[in-house]
Parts: structure tokens; C-alpha cells; sequence
């Protein structure tokens, strides 16, 4: 299986909705599908990285590293930080929708 | 289109019909943008990962490879995954059915609610080993299907995992959502299933080809650790395979045929149904919710694809009149 600590965050209803009304064969589905997964990965590391002091990164990067799936990262990341951490990921992931939404309509 | 939310600014995109190489492009570029802002603001990020010898992007990969490695060696079972509940001995419930039976007093759909309720976390998570084989016997002994999680060799990544509402397929080229009564406001998916049309024309769809889009399931063969590396064996293996949905709230189950792969990881769903699918495991309304997957052991292909209707069938040891 795979799983990430931040899966159960994330809502891209409406950028899936799309790619499936735009990728007419699997395959294409599937190059979207990755491309927009790493675009997450990247903007909820450098959220979480944004909001952690300097001197965890790296103990944070470990234990991600060693396990990517463990939901007890969030914990992790709330003593450290200090802040309501779902929420910080849950609103980053809202910016990255709302931004590649918007991209979108301005096609014409 | 009446329905709309107004948080729902798609339609709007759709209306303009965007091509893919124009949605893969802006798409790209987000993404190169994002991995740009991370590097240069965190170079000890990227340098973390290359030294790891994984990429950021990648790290799906990389989870499943840890908990894959994890499952193998049984680290993760040292600790109870999270979660776990203590099972009993499928034999207990056997018994208890048996003898609700016996009484008239529960029906056999009731029980099995009522075990799942006990014994399966609340927020769905890949199962145990023990936890699968507990099931197995449970769903065997309760429906009399030959359930299994792992087939062949094979395991989906999760068993225990979120469904969501699918389109109609193309059955054939030409075919039209008219075809597909009485559910016609799911629509038909834009694109084609991952192994294509089911007939290469109208003439040549079969009533077997039907029930497969009938009762079509969607589960997430590209998510598979050795997906791509063994090609074309799990496609073809893939392709159509029986599986039993169970849903865990109400007991509903089905036995469909898988014919496309998704959902994407980031929808935070696992499985797909068909429109036929969803309206058996949870009514008219149901879009998402709790299932338990598992593929159907069936060699001689005598189990029919549809509703799983336990409540008529005949319990290990109970005459059918009885129930």
C-alpha cells in the first residue's frame, strides 16, 4: 500500500474532476494524477517547513523518511510548532486547487 | 446544469472545453514551480532526499516500499496497527448466527453489521494479515462467497478502504448514456475504462460484457508496488477479476468485475463503483463511504456478478428453509 501522513486532508474534488473530463485514455489520467500528487508533496513540505523552527527540520525529516504513512507525525508537528497543523495542510492544499483552478479559467 | 454548488468553478473550466496537452502543460508548470520555491528556500531538503536517494515527488513509491518491507518482516505488527480491535474467533459468530437463526430472531445481514461494527477500526486503514483471514471465514461462513484479500499471489493496496461514485464506461464505440437506463444522471465518463471498450462494436457485446459494466469496480492497480516492473501479467490478471465489495455500515455486498484503475491517491478514495454498484451497496444517495474489497475465488466462474442477497442464502449448517 501507500499512504501518506496527510492523505486523509487532502480535496481536489474539483481538479479531478476535470482531468477526468480532459484525459481521454488511462494513461493520460495516470500522467496527471502524478503530476498534480507531486505538486502537493512539494507544497505541504515547504508549509510544514514554513511553520517548523530550523533546528527539527532534519529530526522531522528523518522520522518522514522512515515513515511517511505515520499519522503521528501530525502530532509531532503540532508540539513543535504549535499550531492546529491539519488545518495549516488542509488550507495549503485549498490554495494549490484554487490556484490551479484559476490558471485554468484563464485560458481565454 | 441545475445542482451546481457555486464553490463548483469547474463547469466553468469544462464549458471551455480544455485539451489535455494545454491541461498537462499548466499542470507541469505548477508542479516545476512548486519543486523550484521548495529547493531554493530549503536546499537541505533536496540534498536530504538525493542523499536518501529518493525524490520528493516520489514518495508514494517510497511509502510503499517502507510499508511493504514493514508488512514482509512483520515490524508493523509488533505494535497493533492503529485502530486494531480485538477479534474473536470467527466460530463464535458463526454460533451466534446459528442460533439467531435457529430462533428467528437476527437476521444473518445484522449479525455480520454488527461483527464489523465490533471489530474493524472506525477510520479505514489497510488491514492485518489476521484481520483479512478473520474476514475471509466471516464473509464465507455468513454469504458463502469464497472471498479472499490476497489471490494468487496478488494484493490490493488496501482491503478496508473509502468508495466513491463512478461513471457509466463506454461499452463499445457509439455507445450512449440512453443505453444505460435507469441510472442516466451519473453520466458517461469521458474517457474509456483502463482496459478500453468491452466489445469492439454493438453486435459483439455479450450479455456477460454487459454485467461487466453493469457491475464495475475500480481499484488501484497503479498505485501496485510492481505494477509496471510485471507487465503484462498483472494487467491481463487484472483485467475483469471478480472481487466482493462489502459495504461496513450496512452489510451490503456485491460482486462486480474490476474494469478501470483509480481513484487518484489525493482524493482520499481507494475504490470505485458503478452507478448500479453504488445504488446496491448504499441507495440513491450514496457517493462515498466505508468498504471492505476482497477478490472472489472463482476458477470456474460460478459466482454472478450482482447483489450478494446473504439473507437467502444457506448458512454452513443451516437448511435454507431456516433462514
Amino acid at each position: 500500500m501507500s499512504k501518506l501522513y496527510y492523505d486523509h486532508l487532502i480535496v481536489l474534488d474539483e481538479v479531478e474532476a476535470v482531468i477526468k473530463r480532459t484525459a481521454k485514455t488511462q494513461e493520460e489520467k495516470e500522467e496527471l494524477w502524478k503530476v498534480v500528487d507531486e505538486t502537493l508533496h512539494h507544497r505541504v513540505m515547504g508549509k510544514v517547513l514554513d511553520k517548523l523552527p530550523r533546528e527539527h527540520h532534519e529530526e522531522f525529516l528523518d522520522k518522514f523518511h522512515a515513515s511517511p504513512h505515520d499519522e503521528n507525525l501530525l502530532t509531532y508537528l503540532q508540539e513543535k510548532i504549535g499550531e492546529n497543523v491539519e488545518e495549516l495542510i488542509r488550507q495549503e492544499i485549498g490554495n494549490l486547487a484554487y490556484e490551479l483552478l484559476q490558471d485554468l479559467k484563464k485560458k481565454k | 446544469m441545475s445542482g451546481r454548488l457555486p464553490t463548483q468553478t469547474y463547469h466553468e473550466i469544462d464549458e471551455e472545453r480544455i485539451d489535455f496537452e494545454y491541461l498537462r502543460n499548466k499542470l507541469k508548470l505548477k508542479q516545476l514551480e512548486a519543486k523550484k520555491s521548495l529547493s531554493e528556500k530549503y536546499p537541505h531538503v533536496e540534498k536530504f532526499f538525493l542523499e536518501k536517494g529518493i525524490e520528493l515527488g516520489k514518495i508514494r513509491e517510497h511509502s510503499a516500499n517502507v510499508l511493504g518491507a514493514g508488512a514482509l518482516t512483520g515490524a508493523l505488527l509488533l505494535s497493533p496497527p492503529m485502530g486494531a480491535k480485538s477479534l474473536p474467533p470467527p466460530h463464535e459468530i458463526i454460533e451466534k448466527i446459528k442460533i439467531a437463526q435457529a430462533a428467528q430472531i437476527t437476521p444473518p445481514q445484522e449479525i455480520l453489521v454488527a461483527t464489523l461494527t465490533d471489530h474493524l477500526p472506525e477510520k479505514t486503514r489497510p488491514l492485518s494479515r489476521d484481520e483479512e483471514k478473520y474476514l475471509e471465514r466471516v464473509f464465507n461462513e455468513i454469504m458463502g462467497v469464497p472471498a479472499r484479500a490476497t489471490l494468487e499471489g496478488e494484493h490490493l493496496n488496501t482491503t478496508y478502504g473509502i468508495i466513491g461514485a463512478e461513471q457509466h464506461l463506454r461499452r463499445y464505440p457509439g455507445d450512449t448514456i440512453g443505453s444505460h437506463k435507469p441510472y442516466l444522471k451519473e453520466g458517461m465518463a469521458p474517457g474509456l475504462g483502463a482496459w478500453g471498450y468491452f466489445a469492439k462494436s454493438k453486435t459483439e457485446l455479450t450479455f456477460d460484457l454487459e454485467e461487466k459494466e453493469k457491475w464495475y469496480a475500480v481499484v488501484q492497480t497503479l498505485y501496485l508496488p510492481d505494477w509496471s516492473r510485471r507487465q503484462p501479467h498483472l494487467k491481463n490478471w487484472y483485467k475483469y477479476r471478480k472481487v466482493m465489495i462489502v459495504n461496513s455500515k450496512n452489510g451490503n455486498a456485491i460482486i462486480a468485475a474490476i474494469s478501470d484503475s483509480g481513484p487518484a491517491a489525493w482524493t482520499g478514495k481507494h475504490f470505485g463503483g458503478s452507478p448500479e454498484v453504488m445504488e446496491y451497496l448504499g441507495g440513491p444517495k450514496y457517493k462515498k463511504g466505508p468498504v471492505i474489497v476482497f477478490f472472489v475465488d472463482d476458477p470456474e466462474n460460478k459466482v454472478p456478478l450482482g447483489p450478494v442477497e446473504y439473507n437467502k442464502v444457506s448458512l454452513a449448517g443451516i437448511p435454507i428453509e431456516r433462514i
